[in-house]
């Protein structure tokens, strides 16, 4: 646990018993000091405890770890141990081109509470469905959208090795087109062999992950 | 001796406010969408609505012998 979220739990804590203290206390608000108490314990502090706790939130939803922990998750995690270079995910997380700790986040930047609102919307219909309803098997779930050629760019766009790179000359406009999202990356041919879960079975893994 | 109103609602206030707090420091324990989930729609609110109800109870709050008027939420004696 890092000494950030040590640092917010135990203020939440002291926020939780202040406030307990002015509740079972109110008498105390009958003078000045008592009302300018009140008014931090009530008001100033739980605000600033709940605006922690949603930061810390959103900071735990971008780790490997959140996007995990579901169990149709699982094999999307596991794909990232494939041992063969040509599955995209496999070879940016075994060679740390993304942080091992946000490897989803990195690649799926607009995933349901990073989106939109109807991004939101179906976070919590996925947390509904996967409690309440039929959860589809992992090799069935496929994303609403095309993948943004964006999300490949914030790396690799204007990259040498990416602008000087053979296969993105096989035709005399490819880059121009990938940038403009008229040709996807993942588009056949090109980088398609993506998380696959179908094939794990078959699949051998990168052992020298920790 | 009865407590006075903005007490017993400051007394409200406090527990809701400590409770949601409390939901709050419950999520922590967990890294999953559904302690964000429980965080969002349980702890959030109760803390929402422990302030709310300490704000109110400022507004609706007379101190003693203050004439009834803006902001005034008892209702003036009857006309005779």
């Amino acid at each position: 646990m890092s000494r950030v979220v040590i640092v917010e739990i135990a203020f939440v804590a002291a926020t939780a018993l202040l406030a307990l203290l002015v509740a079972f206390r109110a008498e105390l608000t009958r003078v000045r000091g008592g009302k300018v108490l009140a008014f931090v314990a009530l008001f100033i502090l739980p605000v600033l405890a709940v605006w922690g706790g949603f930061s810390e939130h959103m900071e735990r939803a971008q780790s490997t770890r959140f996007c995990l922990s579901c169990h149709v998750m699982e094999d999307y995690g596991r794909s990232l141990y494939i041992d063969d270079p040509s599955y995209v995910p496999a070879r940016h997380f075994q060679n740390n081109f993304v942080p091992r700790d946000r490897a989803c986040y990195t690649c799926h930047t607009d995933y349901t509470m990073f989106g939109g609102v109807k991004s939101k919307m179906r976070g919590v219909r996925h947390i509904w469905v996967y409690y309440l309803g039929t959860v589809p098997k992992p090799e069935d779930i496929k994303l609403y959208h095309p993948y943004n050629n964006r999300e490949c760019f914030h790396c690799h766009l204007g990259a040498r090795r990416y602008e000087e790179a053979s296969e993105h000359h096989k035709q005399p406009d490819m880059l121009a087109k990938a940038a403009s999202g008229k040709l996807s990356c993942m588009s056949s041919n090109c980088h398609d062999i993506i998380h696959d879960v179908g094939t794990l079975k078959d699949a051998t893994f990168w052992k020298g992950a920790p | 001796m009865t407590v006075p109103f903005i007490e017993r609602q400051i007394k409200r206030g406090g527990v809701l406010i400590a409770l949601g707090l409390v939901v709050q420091l419950l999520t922590f324990a967990s890294v999953h969408p559904l302690a964000f989930v429980v965080f969002l729609l349980a702890g959030c609110p109760l803390v929402a609505a422990g302030i709310a109800l300490y704000l109110y109870s400022l507004v609706a709050h007379e101190p003693p012998g203050s004439p009834p008027g803006f902001g005034s939420v008892t209702r003036p004696p009857p006309a005779r």
